[in-house]
């Protein structure tokens, strides 16, 4: 009954929750950034949730003007969301629901810009979020919305002079660095716009079928232990107003299938393939021959994986293929490259002193953009129009020709970063941190992927090592940011390849970790593919996960260093799977047909 | 990074939305028509038939019991507030839980916490599919039982392990041997009925608008229908229909002094249609706030000693707070920490009627018994009922104290120190590990009064210990249902934790009366202390109002049935009905109000209309 909206703030332990562009992208190279930003659907008129909020800021404002001490800055934003999601396993549906909800957040902020209740004192958490939000009534009744409004804004005014008494008091016990010398708060010009309110109409039925029909097919292998489809709609309507005169309303659908297959190999390992699909017109659905090519495409890799080899610890010439190379960024660089680190004392703060140095070979250029909503036919999960401070998405430029110039930026300015550039991002019911969006890798010493192989085998002999290693996917990965670790980055291959010098065929291994650490790392990358590939995912960190995406080129490395893989030694089932039992063959069911049993 | 998330097997706590045990009905069915084409019991049958056969991992022992039970779901839960409506979900979902059992009856690998460290592929409980389909059924069931089995072996070689070190082991054995029970009954297929729940979830709550000073308040209809599927390898096959249906509301307020102030309604039902029209729940919410305003504008309630009377439903929600913990018989598990036993010791867990039958326990007048098959008290529906209890033993009727003589406690399959079987008292919510537990307990006693012949006494007692007022208690706390925000909760909770295991207990409708006229006037902030099991044995009057106290009662691991946590709500609590009349003590602490007010709001609360 009571929700489950405490979470804890973890360590600085950022981790990708995979998606992998299945579709390899073709055609030449070219400059994502060219892709026009989507522009901004028509206005449309002020919603009653925008104006009831109005009426309870300014109450609130007024009436708590003349507190002690009295809030500097109140915002309320509503999150609503309209989500429809059919689950399948093994063949049959595990669940299929259409839910509808609204939170509502509330910040108050008391001090100034340049100080204020958020502030960090020392290592210290700030404390200042007295309540994580409430349901909101899904009916448009003012009067209740503003009932829990006033009850919130309460709420947080109290956590927030409470913290504040703290800030004041640790301030004087406790040095302070320079970079924590930044305000607390930037100043943002507002921002004022209404768009139409998105939904979705779904008939579930037909994708209930379609679930059964791709949890069904993974049963044809009998190295499919377990399988899980997802499909999922998800309409969400987002309503801010502050203070400072923003004044936001605007929308956004998207669909989403996932595949997961679970499987184990004879010494234990357990082997995992997913794969997954993001659309945002229903036109754009992808049909059942191209999700059961994907998913016979994965059945043959878990095939090949469960029995493939372990492969030992070393350090060899290595490529990442586009989307692995992807993920790698997003982690080695893209986490390190969001601005709130920089300030925190607690952080490994890699490149808080490093703009206007060569952090990259000069060939390479790195912006994120979540004004970007397509790579040519491909949807990008960072894609957004405000952040969830209200700060209009801007394209940055982080690295130039191998060269820092900036962060990714949330309205907590660092010092010569005083404005956000609107990358405050956090999943419903937590606090904006810095994040990315779409981070895209850019080349200009670019080979062809057949080349860029070439280049591999010739690196091996070089180096006189044994064998290079081609990674084609990642699970994602995680790293570790914060100082009471050290700064390294590890990323799990589901896809590992051993390619040898002499002409040998490739083979297939499994239980390798690529760890790196990452200012050595991004040094060793001697050269570039051609063709960018996108990788759409959920990303955690302390604001919780939100969608991003990550794009780059396959790049070959001088040197990667793997690592053994923490594994399972549970052993594989005793008994073969009941559909593939040589002894006794499934008994056939009788009676009822196998699926609609009771409805 | 794997994803928890999409793993359905691992889903199961996440998704406690739910239930567990409630009312069942009828006998078994004389037809086996419906079982042939239910598919779920075919895969369960099918599969169960072959890892009997072949299940086993040499040189290790096959295990000597494999267990199968499975859940399915048809629920809506629908929530509102101050007329607007806040949520409104239907769902079905499907949930299996698998025990494997290696050793004998008398040591196996259950019983025993501490030294699990199977890692595990995918969980031996989880989330099945709702189809009713027999081959994906077969594939969780398969997955499920191989972990069962390999997690069982692990236990019972770390048990083993552990006992070398006892120097005298348990003799009690770790598990009852019953009768096979056969029973598959008609499934049961939900019907909400014609009623506009979302509507009437508005309607009542809409009446709470003229409040301004509730500060906040949600109500929830929770309904259930569940067939419960049980199977094991000694023959038992069980299908049998649970149902239950009910209206929580959460008041919230804020004394002007500072002090958090909550009240609660609830209504429970066996069916959707038995829940009451909102009409009436309009009245009851309604009256449940008139009295919270009462609390709010009463004084702050002094220290005091002296007779206290508890009128139902107040009686009844003590009677079940300070037995819950007792009436079991189940031996404690063995621990290899001694960490488990002080905690059951600190939060009052522990049955202090173990190894006490045939000893003296409460007033000589009063008798104890709890009947899982009696349906109703005088008319009154009671919630607590079943047929067959969530270990598949048939529901007995227990007579456990008489005329103040310890005579049986409740049991489980899980032996204790004085009996060693089941008298099918196994519960458990949702699919977790049944507990012998109370279902609808009846309070019985030989010497009641009428209620004006026992305020009559309680009077006296007042004047003869020189107190001008005394108190009386109408109503105690469920923090779980009356407090909605879990941060209010968890805050509440951490406050009066601490007394727990030396009998605190939490009013919330609590009076002084004037012994001159009779005049009651609402106190705020009391506690009541050291109301434990000895006080139970001092009952100064007992009256003849009896009336059924029907709650969700908690079974929070650790904290089951303990002195704070003996209430849950509907979507995490099991039925249960406690009937009891109003009870006089003669001596009871109550403690004043205490703690940290918190600044009351700056602003009043914006106008509702």
């Amino acid at each position: 009954m009571k929700s489950s909206t405490v979470r804890t703030h973890p360590l600085p332990i950022l981790f990708l929750v995979l998606a992998v562009a299945m579709i390899p992208l073709c055609g030449t190279a070219g400059t994502p950034g060219d892709t026009p930003a989507v522009d901004k659907p028509k206005s449309a008129p002020k919603s009653i949730v925008i104006q009831a909020m109005e009426q309870e800021l300014d109450r609130s404002t007024t009436g708590l003007a003349k507190a002690t001490p009295p809030p500097y800055f109140i915002s309320y934003r509503l999150t609503e969301q309209q989500r429809a999601e059919v689950q399948g396993s093994n063949g049959a549906l595990l669940g299929s629901e259409e839910t509808h909800t609204r939170w509502l957040q509330t910040t108050v902020r008391v001090g100034s810009y340049d100080l204020d209740d958020t502030h960090r004192v020392g290592g210290a958490d700030s404390g200042s979020q007295a309540s994580f939000g409430a349901t909101a009534p899904l009916d448009d009744d003012p009067a209740v919305l503003r009932r829990l409004l006033w009850q919130e804004t309460d709420r947080q005014y109290r956590g927030a002079t409470e913290a504040m008494l703290r800030i004041e008091t640790g301030k004087d016990v406790k040095v302070e660095s320079t970079e924590a010398q930044a305000p607390d708060f930037s100043r943002e010009s507002p921002h004022v716009y209404y768009g139409p309110h998105v939904s979705f109409q779904l008939d579930r039925r037909p994708w209930e079928d379609k679930v059964r029909l791709y949890t069904n097919f993974f049963r044809s292998s009998a190295a499919v232990l377990n399988s899980i489809v997802s499909m999922s709609a998800q309409a969400q309507n987002n309503y801010m107003v502050t203070s400072e005169g923003t004044r936001l309303q605007f929308g956004q659908v998207r669909y989403r299938i996932e595949l997961f297959i679970q499987g184990k190999a004879a010494d234990g390992m357990d082997i995992n393939r997913y794969a997954n699909f993001d659309w945002v017109e229903p036109s754009e659905q992808p049909d059942d021959k191209t999700v059961l090519q994907t998913a016979g495409q994965i059945v043959k890799e878990m095939e090949a994986l469960v029995k493939a080899p372990l492969v030992e610890p070393t350090a060899v010439p290595t490529m990442l293929t586009g989307r692995a190379a992807a993920v790698y960024f997003h982690e080695i660089f893209g986490h390190r490259a969001e601005g709130h680190r920089q300030k925190d004392v607690r952080e490994g703060q890699t490149f808080a002193k490093k703009v206007g140095e060569e952090i990259l070979p000069p060939f390479l250029s790195i912006y994120d953009d979540p004004t970007q909503a397509r790579l040519r036919n491909q949807e990008l999960l960072g894609h957004y129009l405000y952040d969830d401070e209200g700060v209009p998405a801007e394209h940055v430029d982080l690295v130039d020709h191998g060269v820092l110039k900036n962060f990714e930026m949330s309205r907590s300015p660092l010092i010569g970063f005083p404005h956000s550039n609107g990358h405050g991002r956090a999943q419903t019911g937590l606090v904006p941190v810095s994040r990315q969006g779409n981070l895209v890798v850019q080349s200009s010493k670019q080979v062809s992927n057949a080349e860029l192989r070439k280049m591999l085998i010739e690196e091996v002999k070089k180096q006189g090592k044994p064998f290079g290693l081609v990674i084609d996917d990642i699970a994602g990965g995680f790293t570790f940011t914060g100082r009471g670790q050290p700064q390294v980055l590890q990323v799990t291959p589901l896809v590992v390849y051993q390619v040898y010098a002499d002409g040998r065929p490739d083979l297939l291994v499994r239980g390798v970790d690529v760890i790196a650490t990452p200012l050595a790392s991004l040094k060793k990358i001697v050269a570039t593919g051609d063709t960018q590939e996108v990788f759409n995912g959920y990303c955690g960190a302390e604001s919780g996960s939100v969608p991003v995406a990550a794009v780059a080129p396959a790049m070959l490395m001088s040197e990667m260093e793997v690592q053994k893989k923490e594994t399972s030694t549970d052993r594989p089932p005793i008994l073969p799977p009941p559909a593939h039992d040589p002894q006794a063959p499934p008994e056939k069911p009788t009676g009822d047909k196998p699926t609609g049993e009771i409805r | 990074m794997t994803r928890p998330r999409s793993l359905p097997l691992a889903s199961i706590a996440a998704f406690a939305v739910l239930l567990a045990a409630a009312v069942a009905i009828g006998r078994p069915a004389p037809s086996s028509a419906a079982e042939d084409k239910d598919q779920t019991l075919h895969a369960m049958r099918d599969e169960m038939a072959r890892s009997r056969a072949r299940l086993v991992l040499p040189p290790q022992p096959a295990p000597y019991y494999l267990e199968y039970r499975l859940l399915d779901i048809e629920q809506k839960t629908v929530s509102a507030s101050f007329g607007d409506l806040l949520s409104s979900a239907t769902s079905r979902s499907r949930f299996m839980d698998v025990n494997a059992r290696v050793g004998d009856y008398q040591l196996d690998n259950t019983n025993f916490i501490g030294g699990n460290d199977f890692q595990g592929f995918i969980g031996s409980t989880g989330g099945v599919g709702i189809d009713g389909d027999y081959n994906s059924l077969r594939q969780d069931l398969w997955l499920a039982t191989d972990q069962a089995y390999k997690e069982a072996l692990n236990q019972l070689s770390s048990k083993r392990a552990f006992l070398l070190n006892l120097t005298r082991p348990p003799e009690i054995p770790d598990f009852s041997r019953e009768q096979p029970v056969k029973d598959v009954e008609p499934k049961l297929a939900a019907d909400w009925g014609s009623r506009n729940w979302e509507q009437e979830a508005r309607d009542a709550s809409s009446v709470l608008r003229q409040f301004p000073e509730l500060y906040g308040t949600r109500i929830i209809y929770h309904m259930a229908v569940m067939n419960y599927y049980l199977m094991s390898t000694e023959g038992t096959e069980v299908r049998v229909p649970r149902e239950v249906a009910a209206i929580e509301a959460s008041l919230e307020t804020q004394s002007d002094d500072g002090y958090p102030l909550h009240n609660y309604y609830t209504a429970y039902a066996n069916t959707p249609a038995g829940l009451p029209p909102s009409s009436l729940v309009r009245e009851g919410i309604e009256k449940a706030a008139r009295n919270l305003m009462a609390v709010r504008n009463g004084p702050a309630a002094p220290d005091y000693t002296g007779p206290v009377l508890f009128e139902p439903p107040a009686a009844g929600a003590l009677v079940a707070q300070i037995l819950a913990p007792s009436v079991g018989g189940s031996r404690p598990p063995l621990a290899s920490g001694q960490g488990f036993e002080q905690f059951l010791e600190r939060v009052g867990g522990r049955s202090e009627w173990t190894g006490r039958v045939g000893s003296r326990v409460l007033p000589l007048s009063v008798s104890l018994v709890d009947d899982p098959l009696s349906k109703d008290y005088q008319g009154a529906p009671l919630i607590g009922g079943y047929a067959v209890d969530d270990e598949g033993v048939h529901a007995q009727r227990v007579s456990m104290v008489e005329n103040g003589t310890l005579k049986q406690l409740l049991m489980s399959r899980r032996p204790g120190s004085d009996f060693d079987n089941s008298n099918g008292h196994g519960r458990g919510f949702y699919l977790s590990d049944p507990r012998a537990t109370m279902s609808n307990l009846f309070f019985e006693a030989s010497d009641t009064k009428s209620p004006e012949a026992l305020r009559k006494q309680f009077f006296d007692l007042c004047r003869q210990d020189g107190h001008p007022w005394c108190i009386v208690v109408k109503k105690m706390d469920n923090p779980a249902v009356a407090i909605s925000r879990q941060e209010d909760f968890s805050e509440y909770i951490g406050a009066v934790a601490g007394g727990a295991a030396s009998g605190d207990r939490l009013p919330l409708l609590l009076y002084r009366v004037y012994v001159a006229d009779g005049r009651e006037e609402p106190l705020r902030g009391a506690m009541l202390r050291g109301m434990t099991l000895r006080s139970m044995r001092a009952i100064a009057g007992i009256g003849n109002d009896f009336a059924p106290f029907n709650y969700m009662q908690s079974q929070q691991f650790g904290f089951a049935s303990t002195a704070l946590s003996a209430f849950g709500g509907v979507q995490g609590g099991l039925p249960t009905s406690v009937v009891a009349p109003s009870l006089l003590f003669e001596d009871v602490d109550v403690r004043g109000a205490r703690g940290e007010p918190r600044r009351a709001p700056l602003l009043p609360p914006p106008p509702m209309n």
